[in-house]
């Protein structure tokens, strides 16, 4: 049985998401219908727990996902006994059950109308701002969500969150250099993640792959990427998205030979010499194998890896194999 | 393994408990023999001290019991950075459980992921459109599980 996650399901595979909601009935019954706030009541009850609120926030997300709406309107009836229609998160989770039943066009425009009401009256109100953003978006209506983000940026520059929206926003239209600043910044806000740091290898990756580039962008973003992936193995040990990213940069940049690592005379960054690149290449390599060893042969501890990057991962590693044979030959 | 911990920690307490005994056991005898003496003969007796085997079996018994419990104690988390990391990223789940197998109640994976997942920006549209394609491409399996949640 799965466990009832504490986590936002966003980013579980559909498969997990159908199990999660599948457990709705049986949370709905185990847990109270109503929980009091008043301070005798809970004298007398048991201890309420705030992992309950996460839970059933998590519930509505999933279930929505899934397509049982009665689940998670049950869900959002208990979220508004106990903290009332105001409550901020409690009106973006009923906006977001109202975005997931709308039908068509005009029922998402009521949708937004809606949200542009409750705005006029508090323009603060985070949640619904964001609600609001990714319903533009979700409309198709990029410039409007990312002006809206920007917007949203200038009164709380430290929402990593927004950040993180907003980079992706930019990528989804082909604005790269906005798109690597704004994921700059949410490292600004959180140094140590390190799957932010893969994630801005990657931005730069495909920054310097993207047509259209000049040489001395390439340059620049491949150095960047280096740098970024190899910050992000040095952040957590066993990082297979950061090993296949410096293992994909270094390959590249190999097989560019020494024309691509000469820099022009007036820059400003500095480039790793060929035999550093050869080096992590062939360190990345053997992590790469060593990860896919272990994680194939389901070794205890080794587990973890989703298994998909694996694939992936076994792709890459037989590609250069192929390439290295025909070498040979 | 908490079996072997339990084991270990009941035994020393039984110990513990034989030490207490055999002390008090010796106390009274020790107090009864000095009142018949002192009503048989005058001169005083020597107070004598326990003996050294319940000593010993105190000292035994406190550290059979500690290293029970110290047996039984979950197993120690990583404190650096990119060790814990890594274990998050390599064993998942299975790295964050407690002696009976159950997943730690504050586990949350990767605590960084939620800047990529952006719940709060969530676009449950596209989200309900993906999982619709998944249920009609997973074939007849995944519809039956399907069709048993939205009854």
């Amino acid at each position: 049985m799965v466990q009832p996650v504490l986590y936002p399901p966003t980013q579980l595979s559909p498969a997990a998401a159908l199990a999660l909601s599948q457990q709705a009935p049986s949370i709905l019954r185990s847990s109270p219908s109503t929980v009091s706030s008043s301070p005798f009541s809970a004298l007398f009850a048991g201890s309420e727990k705030p992992e309950l609120w996460l839970q059933y926030e998590n519930l509505i997300l999933s279930c929505l996902r899934t397509g049982d709406e009665q689940a998670a309107r049950q869900c959002l009836q208990r979220l508004v006994a106990r903290f009332g229609e105001d409550n901020e998160r409690v009106q973006a989770l009923r906006g977001l059950v109202k975005e997931a039943e709308a039908k068509n066009n005009s029922d998402l425009e009521g949708v937004l109308k809606e949200y542009d009401q409750i705005l006029s009256d508090n323009d603060t109100n985070i949640p619904i701002v964001k609600r609001r953003i990714a319903l533009l978006r979700s409309m198709g209506r990029i410039s409007d969500a990312t002006s809206a983000l920007v917007q949203l940026l200038e009164f709380s520059p430290t929402d990593a969150e927004a950040w993180s929206e907003l980079s992706d926003t930019y990528l989804s239209q082909g604005l790269y250099p906005q798109a690597i600043y704004a994921m700059e910044e949410v490292l600004v806000l959180a140094p140590n993640a390190w799957n932010i740091h893969a994630r801005l290898g990657e931005l730069q990756y495909m920054a310097a792959t993207a047509p259209g580039v000049t040489q001395g962008g390439y340059q620049k973003y491949m150095a960047e990427a280096i740098k970024r992936f190899s910050r992000s193995i040095e952040l957590c040990d066993d990082y297979l998205r950061g090993y296949y990213g410096l293992k994909l940069v270094s390959k590249k940049l190999l097989s560019d030979g020494a024309k691509a690592t000469k820099l022009p005379e007036d820059s400003e960054f500095s480039f790793p010499d060929t035999n550093t690149i050869e080096r992590l290449n062939e360190l990345a390599t053997a992590k790469l194998a060593e990860i896919v060893r272990h994680s194939t042969a389901h070794d205890r501890g080794w587990r973890g890896y989703n298994e998909a990057e694996i694939a992936a991962a076994q792709e890459l590693l037989s590609e250069d194999e192929s390439a290295s044979s025909a070498i040979k030959r | 393994m908490t079996f072997l911990s339990k084991a270990i920690t009941a035994f020393g307490g039984l110990l513990l408990a034989h030490a207490c005994y055999s002390a008090r056991e010796h106390t009274a005898l020790q107090s009864l023999r000095a009142a018949t003496a002192a009503s048989l003969t005058s001169t005083p007796t020597v107070a004598t001290s326990l003996p050294v085997d319940i000593i010993l079996e105190t000292i035994i018994s406190t550290f059979v019991i500690l290293l029970g419990l110290v047996l039984g104690t979950r197993p120690l988390r990583p404190i650096e950075w990119r060790v814990w990391a890594g274990k998050i990223e390599r064993e998942g789940e299975e790295g964050f459980t407690d002696n009976s197998g159950a997943v730690d109640k504050d586990f949350m994976g990767n605590p960084f992921s939620a800047f990529e997942s952006r719940p709060n920006f969530v676009d449950i549209r596209k989200q309900r459109r993906e999982f619709a394609e998944w249920v009609q491409k997973g074939g007849s399996e995944a519809t039956r599980y399907y069709a048993g949640s939205t009854r």
